[in-house]
């Protein structure tokens, strides 16, 4: 038996006006974090992060105790060195593992919600397109974010406390910006594009399947192109070409992808971001004219 | 102040005119919205949630401007949408405090409040439950509780007992009449079932090719009709069913079993008592037949 009425009652409390995008990133994120698949993607990133771990401790310990002959040796093996190269290096490999968490996080994200119905939900409520789009793309860049940017700065940050010095700190002061930019350039059209395509098709299975057959087809072109037409530039067009081209030069590496200008490969990626961005904003407009 | 104000409002799509001056003004109560399929009503209910610009004319809730003011209009309504909502991943809980926290809500006020709307219309232990898992009639109740977890002044209900069994559907009715009638919430209902619009609304609104065919309350658009009366005696029916006829009157059999008499224009109903003494019977039933909604509807959008 109730122990009281159970009926209607006004609510008195207060309500909050503005940042209804971050309700949205943090029940995204609720979501996502109470999925096992993506908590295991979250272990194998772990995996590549404490062997960087492992790698600037020896180096750093061995530097700090003086010993020549170890630190020469270790310099010999590029895998234990630290340098710019390292953090480069530790983006790089982690950037096919972002592409994977956030095609797993993000494919069905916004098609669900058609399917669901829930945009005609969401769009009754104090909510706007930009507020949508905004939980959507922030959620994802924040676990973007989790895969390279901030265990990469904290690497930096533990290199620096393991051999604390001026030495160090000339060295590395600038890499966290490098990070943050590279990571931007990783995350962004990554996470654009998949949410594109979640807006776009119908259902989760096929937005992944189109976000990999596009990047599949346009490295193939991105590595055919340059052999067929005799010029390296033409690599240019493969995203992940013109990505890499990025991070060799916030990283101060050598040109290894193609020689032409940086600017090119950043023009890019800053028009696949605003291509992906204009068919996800015109599909949620239109979503909600049509709910 | 109207809570819905429209004035004159026109939307179309491309050569298509969706509503064609519409003009109303809802002062609160339960209001029905009805019309054949296409007549407007979901293009009304979208002018409305500011989703859709009118091309001309003026609407506004709570004083509102749509859609230059939709945000703070939305913070003061609940919408029910007709299609079927699933949170696939979440529970109805879960769901509910989302919303609430959409609303502007803290997450603990949200959670105390999604529990307290859950009970109020009845998902009960359920509510923990993952959405997906959840029936036909579950949902609809989901979607109206997520209508009603920020304490909204205005309802706006898309076909609410869709898919309902008839135990679920009176709960649901009286669920919507409790609001209307004791907390004061204005409701705007839009519905293809009439009994339901009846059931629970003072006023309804008729929609047709866009345009509001006719509008007003239930008793004045039901009113009594002149000449039909049912009338049941207590014996020598069939003597007194012949003097009827002798009278002029037209005789039909009501499925209650009771008399359904069109008396002519100029005869005064005093003389069915007349008769009933001459045929030494009692009249124990005698009541003036209705406009029945349905008839106002029909008639409203031409089809009688």
């Amino acid at each position: 038996m109730p122990i009281y009425e159970q009926t209607y009652r006004a609510y008195e409390g207060k309500t909050l006006r503005g940042f209804r995008w971050w309700v949205m990133v943090k029940q995204e994120l609720r979501v996502l974090f109470a999925t096992r698949p993506f908590l295991y993607l979250l272990i194998v990133a772990v995996i590549h992060v404490s062997f960087r771990v492992f790698q600037i401790t020896v180096y750093d310990m061995v530097s700090m105790a003086n010993q020549s002959a170890a630190l020469m040796a270790l310099r010999n093996i590029a895998m234990m060195q630290v340098d710019e190269r390292t953090f480069f290096d530790f983006l790089r490999i982690q950037s096919p593992l972002v592409f994977l968490v956030t095609l797993f996080a993000g494919s069905g994200m916004i098609c669900n919600d058609f399917s669901d119905n829930l945009i005609e939900i969401y769009f009754s409520k104090p909510l706007t397109r930009l507020d949508y789009i905004a939980g959507k793309i922030v959620t994802l860049v924040l676990v973007g974010a989790i895969l390279t940017a901030i265990p990469d700065i904290l690497l930096v940050v533990l290199h620096n406390l393991l051999a604390p010095g001026r030495e160090t700190l000339r060295e590395t002061y600038w890499i966290p910006f490098s990070i943050l930019a590279f990571s931007a350039c990783i995350v962004l059209p990554c996470v654009l594009g998949i949410l594109a395509s979640s807006a776009l098709f119908s259902s989760q299975r096929y937005a992944g399947i189109a976000v990999f057959m596009l990047l599949f087809g346009d490295s193939a072109l991105g590595s055919a192109l340059p052999g067929l037409v005799r010029n390296p530039n033409f690599s240019v067009l493969s995203l992940p070409m013109a990505i890499n081209r990025m991070g060799e030069t916030l990283f101060n590496q050598p040109k290894k992808t193609f020689p032409l200008h940086w600017g090119w490969s950043a023009l890019v990626i800053a028009l696949v971001c605003a291509a992906a961005y204009w068919a996800l904003a015109s599909r949620i407009r239109r979503a909600e004219r049509a709910s | 102040m109207a809570i819905i104000e429209l004035t004159d409002v026109e939307v179309s799509y491309g050569a298509v005119k969706a509503l064609q001056g519409v003009t109303c003004a809802v002062q609160g109560g339960a209001v029905g919205l009805l019309g054949p399929n296409g007549a407007g009503k979901s293009t009304l209910l979208k002018t409305l949630l500011g989703f859709i610009r009118a091309d001309a004319g003026e609407a506004a809730l709570f004083g509102f401007k749509l859609p230059e003011q939709a945000l703070e209009a939305r913070q003061r309504l609940g919408y029910m949408p007709e299609r079927d909502v699933v949170g696939r991943k979440v529970s109805a809980v879960s769901f509910l405090t989302y919303c609430g926290c959409l609303f502007g809500m803290k997450r603990t006020d949200a959670m105390e409040r999604a529990h307290e709307v859950l009970n109020y219309v009845g998902v009960g232990e359920s509510r923990y439950r993952k959405m997906q898992t959840y029936s036909t009639g579950m949902c609809q109740r989901i979607k109206f509780a997520q209508a009603l977890v920020h304490d909204p002044k205005l309802l706006l209900l898309d076909e609410p007992t869709n898919g309902l069994d008839p135990e679920g559907r009176i709960e649901m009715l009286q669920l919507i009449k409790e609001l209307v009638h004791k907390r004061g919430v204005t409701v705007l209902l839009s519905s293809h079932l009439l009994p339901d619009v009846e059931h629970v609304c003072d006023h309804v609104l008729v929609i047709h090719k866009g345009r509001i065919v006719r509008e007003g309350s239930i008793g004045d658009l039901t009113t009594a009709r002149e000449n039909l009366f049912e009338i049941r005696v207590r014996e020598n029916k069939e003597a007194f069913r012949q003097a009827l006829e002798q009278a002029g009157c037209t005789l039909q059999t009501h499925p209650n079993g009771n008399l359904l008499v069109e008396k002519p224009a100029a005869m005064n109903p005093r003389l069915f008592f007349e008769i009933a003494q001459q045929k030494k019977t009692q009249v124990r039933h005698f009541v003036p037949v209705r406009h029945r909604l349905e008839e106002v509807f029909m008639q409203a959008i031409g089809r009688r």
